[in-house]
């Protein structure tokens, strides 16, 4: 308001001005044309100047008027300049003098369930560029000789893609002093590398827990782009900007919110050359959270340790492609997990300062066995035997196989026809099994009578795949770690879609898909963690709590927690409807004979723990591969606490190779080491 | 009757006289007011802006500021106290002395190089720099003058037309190829508007405009055809000259260099507003966002310290110099001196619309100091000199009565 009428009064003024001259100058021409003033010049003269004086009276004039028509320019573009557009100006004089400076915070430390530090921080020394540097190869091989790297791993890590375009990317870390002091020295021979003070993630117990803690890495331009389009309404919502270090997997991606710091911002003034010559303004940068875990260092090392030791059981029986596999320790009352191991694992350490394009791939590849990807939560695999509780629980719900109805397993169960007969793990036959026993010894004809006989009940043709659902199969277990696989319960809806592109007859439900599943072969497909819940429920008496790795948040200030996952009572995953008691008791017991009473040499390894255990094993058929080995099992049987679930892909069978490493994990838990030599092969299935 | 008027209204003539001579005093005869106090405004101005770049730009020192402005009067006041009228006889002369002045640093021992320029000369005993293009200038405007003095106010053929235009060409050149183009614009200026008001008829005016930009635009034209060829180290306008003229038409196409000082020039302008920020607080031309803050673009910090009201003051004392120094010239029956004025006036014109002009975003960037203001003891040697001779002619018309 006050700047406009400034700028109408100082244009009216300009305008008065101009006409003020014009009149002036009219008057001042005629002025010299009857020069009487000054009129003591000899009159003698004026007959030629005359003429020459009217000649150049127009001459002058028109010299005045340039002189005029320069003023008028000059005026004009400084009334614009400094009375219209003085604010703009002026904003633009602002920027110049300040920059904001940006003070990176401390991520939060990683701890477990005791308050050992997992993930911690150090601080590091790292020389960057734009991608653009590389086109300078003198610069670039002054700069490799200084870092005392090789040229082309120093051009390689400049043109490396990862860490996107608009980053700077790392050249080196981890710098030394005296080599970032040189660089500083000789400026001017390095323009464009940047030396950047950074904190980075320390391991202190290596590739411990790998999976589960995730790792760090400079923000992808596709999160940038996400975080733009979402926009910033939340102010104490986190922004970042290019090259800030955020959590990409695991942990460290899930809790990134309360691991992430608050950036410290200063605003300085500077001087033309850019030298900080006084500070305006600053806001401290907050440190990120501390979180505590559940898993429990000892625990963890002894799901991973077990997990190798059940590998090498298994390729000492002959199982060369053993190698895979997942590991999971829950406390089932309460949801808590406390170590979650897979295999082949990772070093997070080699995302410290940006992981190369070459280490990245070989991470990811097929070859080396995908360490990144957790089998256990995101590894799907057929569930194999260890299905046979739930199986055994709906075909009694649903009265399609009562505790005392029995079948006689001969080896081949022809119930489906002689055509379509299918052979028991044990092909000389168990003889007559009721379903107790047929749990404790796996006998595949009991589970095949309850699956044809599901086909053919009308009632409930898919009881058998609400029994799996009610459980939490094909249904994340909602655990608070990214990238969950769901599993899959088939049914005659998910085939005719599935297959769509067969003919109809092929891809209708037949009573072979039902006893496929019933044993937990063919198409359906289930989690380590997953299994480790169900049997958490059944331990539970069908009360399955959310699996968790987040204990709690820990207070800035002193000792306590700031923010617990239980804060609000333990929170209920779900809970399964039970029957009867009866019916989880049959089970119960017979998982409890699985252990003791039908393998003298899987009873030997459990017989010196302090605890009884009720477990099941499981032996996945995949063509063209080795059997996948499963265990599950919970101790202890009377008053359950710990669930551990194993699969090792290409293990063999389950009771023999899977289950040392759940008898490793209770041991140590226990702190009872399995103390049992026999190497005997269990056959149980 | 009519005697008793006549002696009423030669009685009446008398008290108008003696009281227009009692107003004037002796001096106002021998000094022009207008251009006194314009000079004398300006300088005092200009040491006030020096005096506060002083206080936060090392060059800028403000006694050797001082030191230029005493010599200058010195200088002045000798020219004043000189009649002038005799150089219009020896244009030959002029011609030689301005020829010599402007490759003077060529000169071996008394060459000096300040800021990759040659365009400097170092007195061998006394240790004093001085730029000698700032007094082949004066040397050039009275050249052409005498030259054009010689017509009597009528150019009648287009050969003597295109005579005074093949002369203005030599020193023109020569500082060209001396390497000095903003100085030689001023000098092409200057003679221009003597040529024009020796009497030169406007068609052929006209036309020789046309012709220049026709020629301007071809030698551009070949320019880059040299660069494509042969590099830019054949090539006929430097590099950074061609910046110049880009940026002048884009100044935020390129930040670094002339991009950037005329960005910062225009930001220091527009950032002062309607009365400045202030001795001492242009933070713009200051802490030296602005190079040359105190040199060429010192009307930026001149803007910026005393806001629009400072800018129109100078312009004003500019345009009262000017406008007085065209009085002189009315006044003037010199022809020669007449012209001489008005090719000091065409000298001021262009130097002050270029100077300012850049500042501003007018003009493309050179480097020509602003008269008076700029720190710099030649050009203020120089200009005062140019006040000089302003004032002798008006002295001159004095004793010419």
């Amino acid at each position: 308001m006050d700047a406009q009428i400034i700028v109408l009064v100082a244009g009216l003024v300009l305008l008065l001005v101009i006409i003020a001259s014009l009149i002036f100058l009219r008057g001042y021409s005629g002025k010299y044309t009857y020069d009487t003033a000054n009129g003591t010049r000899p009159r003698a003269s004026e007959g030629e100047g005359n003429t020459l004086g009217v000649t150049f009276k127009g001459r002058f004039r028109f010299l005045m008027a340039g002189v005029g028509a320069m003023f008028a320019a000059l005026t004009a573009k400084l009334w614009s300049m400094q009375m219209v557009s003085s604010d703009y100006y002026d904003t633009l004089s602002q920027q110049n003098q300040t920059r904001t400076v940006r003070t990176s915070a401390p991520r939060g430390r990683i701890l477990d369930r005791n308050g050992n530090a997992l993930v911690t921080n150090r601080p590091s020394l790292a020389v960057t560029a734009y991608r653009d540097l590389a086109e300078d190869t003198v610069l670039v091989r002054h700069l490799s000789n200084v870092l005392g790297i090789p040229y082309v791993a120093a051009l390689r890590n400049i043109q490396d893609n990862t860490e996107g375009a608009q980053a700077r990317h790392t050249i080196a870390t981890d710098v030394r002093r005296s080599t970032v002091a040189y660089i500083q020295e000789h400026a001017a021979d390095f323009t464009g590398v940047v030396v950047d003070e950074r904190t980075e993630r320390q391991y202190p117990y290596g590739s411990l827990a790998a999976h589960v803690l995730g790792y760090t890495g400079t923000v992808t331009q596709e999160q940038l782009d996400a975080q733009k389009e979402a926009g910033s309404g939340d102010a104490s919502q986190i922004t970042y900007s290019s090259g800030d270090v955020v959590g990409q997997a695991g942990v460290e991606y899930e809790y990134e919110s309360l691991l992430q710091g608050i950036k410290g911002e200063q605003i300085v003034t500077v001087d033309a050359s850019g030298n900080v010559t006084g500070q305006s303004s600053s806001v401290e940068a907050r440190a990120g959270s501390d979180i505590k875990l559940t898993i429990d260092v000892k625990i963890q090392q002894a799901c991973e340790d077990g997990l190798k030791h059940a590998i090498d059981v298994a390729k000492q029986s002959g199982y060369e492609n053993a190698g895979a596999g997942a590991c999971v320790c829950l406390d089932c009352t309460n949801g808590e997990i406390l170590g979650l191991a897979s295999l082949p694992t990772f070093d997070p350490s080699v995302f410290v300062g940006g992981v190369s394009t070459e280490v990245w791939n070989e991470l990811n590849s097929e070859e080396s066995g995908t360490p990144m990807l957790d089998r256990a939560i995101n590894g799907q695999y057929m569930s194999a035997s260890t299905i046979k509780v739930l199986s055994a629980l709906a075909g009694l719900e649903y009265g399609i196989y009562s505790s005392s109805r029995t079948t006689v397993c001969t080896g081949f169960w022809t119930g489906n026809g002689e055509a379509d007969g299918k052979k028991c793990w044990l092909e000389s036959g168990h003889g007559t099994m009721n379903l107790q026993s047929g749990i404790a010894n796996s006998c595949d004809p009991v589970f095949y009578d309850i699956g044809r006989d599901f086909f053919y009940y009308d009632k409930a043709p898919e009881g058998l795949q609400e029994m799996f659902r009610r459980w939490g199969l094909g249904s994340r277990t909602g655990v608070d770690l990214p990238s969950e696989a769901e599993g899959r319960v088939p049914d005659a809806k998910w085939k005719e879609e599935y297959f769509s592109d067969w003919p109809a007859d092929q891809r209708t439900w037949n009573p072979g898909d039902m006893t496929n599943i019933v044993i937990g072969q063919g198409d359906i497909l289930v989690t380590p963690l997953q299994m480790a819940c169900v049997y958490a429920g059944i331990a539970m008496n069908g009360v399955e709590y959310t699996p968790h790795v987040f204990h709690s948040a820990v207070s800035r200030e002193g000792e306590g927690d700031a923010y617990l996952y239980n804060e609000s009572g333990k929170k209920v995953r779900l809970e399964a409807k039970i029957n009867s008691e009866d019916d989880l008791a049959l089970v119960k017991r017979g998982i409890h004979d699985v252990i003791y009473s039908t393998d003298r040499s899987l009873a030997s390894h459990f017989n010196n723990l302090p605890v009884e255990v009720a477990g099941k094993s499981g032996t996945g058929q995949k063509n063209n591969e080795d059997d996948y080995a499963w265990f599950c099992a919970y101790a202890p049987a009377d008053d359950p606490k710990y669930v551990v679930a194993a699969v090792l892909e290409q293990g063999g069978g389950g009771s023999a190779t899977a289950s040392r490493a759940i008898r490793d994990v209770l041991g140590v838990i226990y702190d009872a080491p399995d103390t049992s030599s026999d190497s005997g092969n269990s056959a149980v299935r | 009757m009519p005697l008793q008027a006549q002696s009423r209204s030669q009685s009446s003539l008398r008290r108008v006289n003696r009281s227009r001579s009692q107003a004037k005093g002796s001096w106002r005869s021998t000094l022009q007011v207008g251009v006194l106090a314009a000079w004398v405004g300006l300088m005092a101005f200009g040491s006030l802006v020096i005096w506060s770049a002083s206080l936060t730009i090392a060059d800028a020192s403000f006694s050797r500021h001082l030191l230029g402005i005493a010599l200058g009067i010195i200088c002045a006041t000798a020219v004043w106290r000189s009649d002038l009228r005799n150089l219009a006889n020896i244009s030959t002369a002029l011609l030689v002395a301005d020829i010599v002045c402007i490759f003077l640093p060529f000169v071996p021992g008394l060459s000096h190089n300040a800021q990759g320029m040659t365009g400097w000369i170092r007195f061998p005993l006394i240790g004093l720099t001085f730029q000698p293009v700032e007094i082949a200038k004066l040397l050039t405007v009275f050249f052409m003058a005498s030259l054009g003095a010689q017509y009597n106010g009528r150019i009648d053929t287009v050969r003597d037309y295109m005579k005074l235009c093949g002369m203005l060409a030599i020193p023109f050149v020569c500082i060209i190829i001396q390497g000095d183009l903003g100085s030689s614009l001023v000098v092409f200026f200057a003679g221009a508007v003597i040529i024009m008001m020796s009497g030169a008829r406007k068609e052929w005016v006209l036309s020789t405009i046309a012709l220049i930009i026709g020629l301007v635009s071809l030698i551009l034209a070949t320019d880059s055809v040299i660069d494509g060829l042969f590099g830019d180290s054949a090539s006929l306008i430097k590099q950074y000259q061609m910046n110049r003229l880009l940026v002048f038409i884009d100044p935020s196409a390129d930040t670094s260099s002339d991009g950037y000082n005329l960005l910062q020039s225009l930001i220091a302008v527009g950032s002062g507003g309607f009365f400045g920020k202030g001795i001492g607080n242009a933070t713009q031309s200051g802490s030296g966002f602005l190079p040359e803050a105190h040199t060429d673009f010192v009307f930026a910090l001149l803007s910026e310290t005393f806001g629009f009201a400072g800018a129109m003051l100078v312009l004003i004392l500019f345009a009262t110099l000017m406008l007085s120094t065209i009085h002189v010239a009315v006044k003037s029956d010199n022809l020669f001196l007449r012209l001489v004025c008005v090719g000091i006036v065409g000298m001021w014109m262009f130097q002050i619309f270029e100077n300012i002009g850049m500042c501003i975003g007018l003009m493309p960037i050179t480097g020509i100091p602003l008269p008076f203001i700029s720190f710099g003891s030649s050009s203020m040697i120089a200009q005062c000199t140019a006040v000089g001779i302003v004032q002798s002619i008006w002295r001159c018309r004095a004793k010419a009565a």
